[in-house]
């Protein structure tokens, strides 16, 4: 069995500071596996020990992508592959063919792991497209993988309901992070780590730019909230009636 | 760490939450196999590595650091005097975390001054006989390996002693100023039996022994005490940009300014030290006077960086043991494992004699 398993080097949004302008740093920010990208590569590694095989974590990105293959190789997967671009000019389709065509290239996969969405930008968008790139289905949102020689029971976990889909291997799925909890990998994993093989994919030469029209961010911005600050003078009895007709007034009551 | 011991930190000070159990993922993820070889189970990396291990514990959790920096003290001691035997039975288990190992040293009335110890050791047939009483002994009661100091009619020698051991008893738990998430408390050997292949190297030599462990342990306590200072010095740094007082914030202040350099500086200069001292230790030099510098200077920084975060945070680091235990925690190590002016004595007797 050959698990793929994708992850993104992100932006440590704990890390992030924002200009006086209220626009975040991006340039050199500091970069870290993307949180939930975690419990992908902890439910690959978990698949594999039920039922042996190969877990392969890809990667789109610069040079600095590498700490986070690094890091995936240290839990327990056997080899990388790094996909050169610059995460940050590319849109979440272009990242989805470079992925696609990235496993192609290694061979058949049985299960494409991929998380819920990155910690940094958090799109969601690369798991189903990366699917219909694939021609494979998609399970997202999964909460529960289980594999059952040539297929899969996978709980999905919606907003208000958990949904269980039945579908053939091989295909893709998006996990959430209550699936599991990511292991730490030892000292002597992390050190044994640089000796898995990390293959280089050049991402220009592996999927040519077509003419297709990128999307691209126009602006970004930190969330801002002004407060009001309003004081209520009086008794108790008739601060809380003003107080309650100040809250209905604002729509909250 | 930054999951598991950092958030719960301040609980391990309080005595709501114990260590052992993050204390034992550490051993298991290899924080201790760092500057061992791979025959015995370990990394086979540098010292200097390992000692700035313990100080990115010392920024979550100065009791774990503590009480690792101990252990491993042990396995030091038993890497470099025991025999062959000694090492195959207790390093791999120490090493990955299945033992726990405590050094048995200091006594009631006997400190730096190992010479004077009143715990002996007799030759009983097979065995050793070790009575007396040890003091201030760290992991006491959790560990299974103790590194016994103990006189013979040759001197003071170093054993190996297994717990439980009928001979050996431990006292209540010390209430300490600081570093509370470490059990410390008294150890009682009364005709403590253990077998002759116990005894580490030879007989009289243990004053030797304990001195060379010690030298390397205090690079590892600098290190410790500039993590301390390190997470002090951030707690501080991240209060005085957020607290406004007469209409801006407090960092804008000169004579805050002044402590933010003053204290970033000498953060620097106690991690230089810990540093240059296992360079030399690395390349087989006489790193003594270097590492006794490096925890003269770094434990009495971080007392004065410490005490600074508390001045920055105001009243509430003097009410708020989140502020406060640091330099609690610090507190401790201008006096174990070598007090600072046993230590200005070494260093002044060493560079004296350099220069002759």
């Amino acid at each position: 069995m050959r698990l793929a398993v994708c992850v993104k080097h992100a932006i440590d949004e704990t890390e992030l500071r924002i200009d006086s302008s209220g626009k975040p740093q991006v340039d050199g920010a500091v970069g870290m596996m993307s949180t939930f990208d975690k419990n992908a590569v902890e439910e690959a590694l978990r698949l594999r020990s039920a039922i042996s095989g190969e877990v392969v974590a890809i990667t789109v990105g610069g040079p600095e992508a590498r700490k986070t293959l690094k890091e995936a190789l240290a839990m327990g997967a056997d080899r990388g592959v790094i996909v050169s671009a610059d995460i940050l000019a590319i849109d979440t389709l272009r990242t989805a063919e470079l992925l696609a065509a990235a496993i192609t290239k290694t061979g058949p996969c049985d299960v494409v792991i991929c998380s819920e969405g990155s910690s940094d930008t958090y799109d969601g968008q690369v798991p189903p497209m990366l699917a219909e790139l694939l021609g494979l289905p998609y399970a997202g949102y999964a909460r529960k993988i289980e594999v059952d020689g040539g297929s899969a029971k996978v709980e999905r976990s919606l907003e208000d309901t958990i949904e269980v889909v039945e579908t053939t291997l091989p295909f893709v799925a998006s996990v959430v992070s209550e699936i599991n909890e990511p292991r730490y990998p030892t000292l002597i994993q992390i050190m044994q780590s640089s000796k898995k093989p990390i293959e280089e994919m050049n991402g220009d030469q592996l999927v040519q730019q077509g003419t297709r029209k990128q999307s691209s961010v126009v602006s970004m911005a930190a969330q801002s909230s002004s407060r009001r600050h309003v004081m209520i003078e009086g008794s108790p009895d008739e601060a809380a009636a003003r107080l309650v007709e100040a809250l209905v007034k604002d729509g909250v009551l | 760490m930054e999951k598991e011991i950092l958030p719960n930190s301040y609980k391990f000070d309080r005595g709501e939450l114990s260590i052992k159990g993050p204390r034992k993922a550490l051993l298991q993820h290899g924080m201790c196999q760092i500057p061992f070889p791979s025959e015995y189970g370990g990394l086979g990396l540098p010292f200097s590595v390992y000692a700035n291990a313990i100080e990115l514990l010392g920024t979550a959790d100065a009791s774990i650091a503590l009480s690792l920096e101990i252990h491993n003290a042990v396995s030091e001691g038993i890497y470099r005097y025991g025999d062959e035997g000694q090492k195959k039975k207790f390093l791999p288990d120490l090493l990955s975390g299945k033992s726990l190992a405590s050094f048995a040293l200091t006594e009631p009335a006997s400190g730096s001054d190992a010479g004077t110890m009143a715990t002996v050791a007799e030759r009983k047939g097979s065995e050793y006989s070790i009575s007396g009483s040890k003091m201030f002994i760290t992991n006491a009661g959790d560990a299974d390996v103790y590194l016994v100091f103990a006189k013979t009619s040759k001197g003071p020698s170093c054993f190996l002693v297994e717990s439980p051991n009928r001979g050996m008893k431990f006292g209540d738990d010390l209430k300490k100023l600081g570093m509370r998430g470490s059990r410390t408390s008294e150890v009682v050997f009364s005709d403590c039996r253990i077998p002759g292949g116990n005894l580490v190297g030879e007989e009289g030599k243990g004053a030797d022994y304990a001195k060379e462990i010690l030298h390397g342990a205090r690079i590892v306590v600098a290190a410790l005490n500039v993590g301390i200072s390190q997470v002090a010095y951030d707690e501080a740094l991240r209060y005085a940009r957020q607290r406004r007082g007469f209409g801006k914030s407090i960092s804008d202040f000169q004579l805050i300014r002044e402590k933010i350099a003053d204290m970033k500086t000498e953060i620097n200069a106690g991690r230089l030290l810990y540093f240059y001292a296992s360079s030399i230790k690395e390349s087989g030099g006489d790193f003594s006077s270097e590492a006794s510098q490096a925890k003269v200077f770094a434990t009495e920084m971080s007392l004065k960086v410490c005490d600074e975060a508390i001045q920055i945070y105001g009243g509430y680091g003097y009410t708020s043991d989140e502020i406060h235990r640091h330099w609690r925690d610090a507190r401790l190590l201008t006096i174990g494992e070598g007090t600072s002016e046993v230590l200005r004595m070494l260093i002044a007797r060493r560079e004296l004699a350099r220069a002759s």
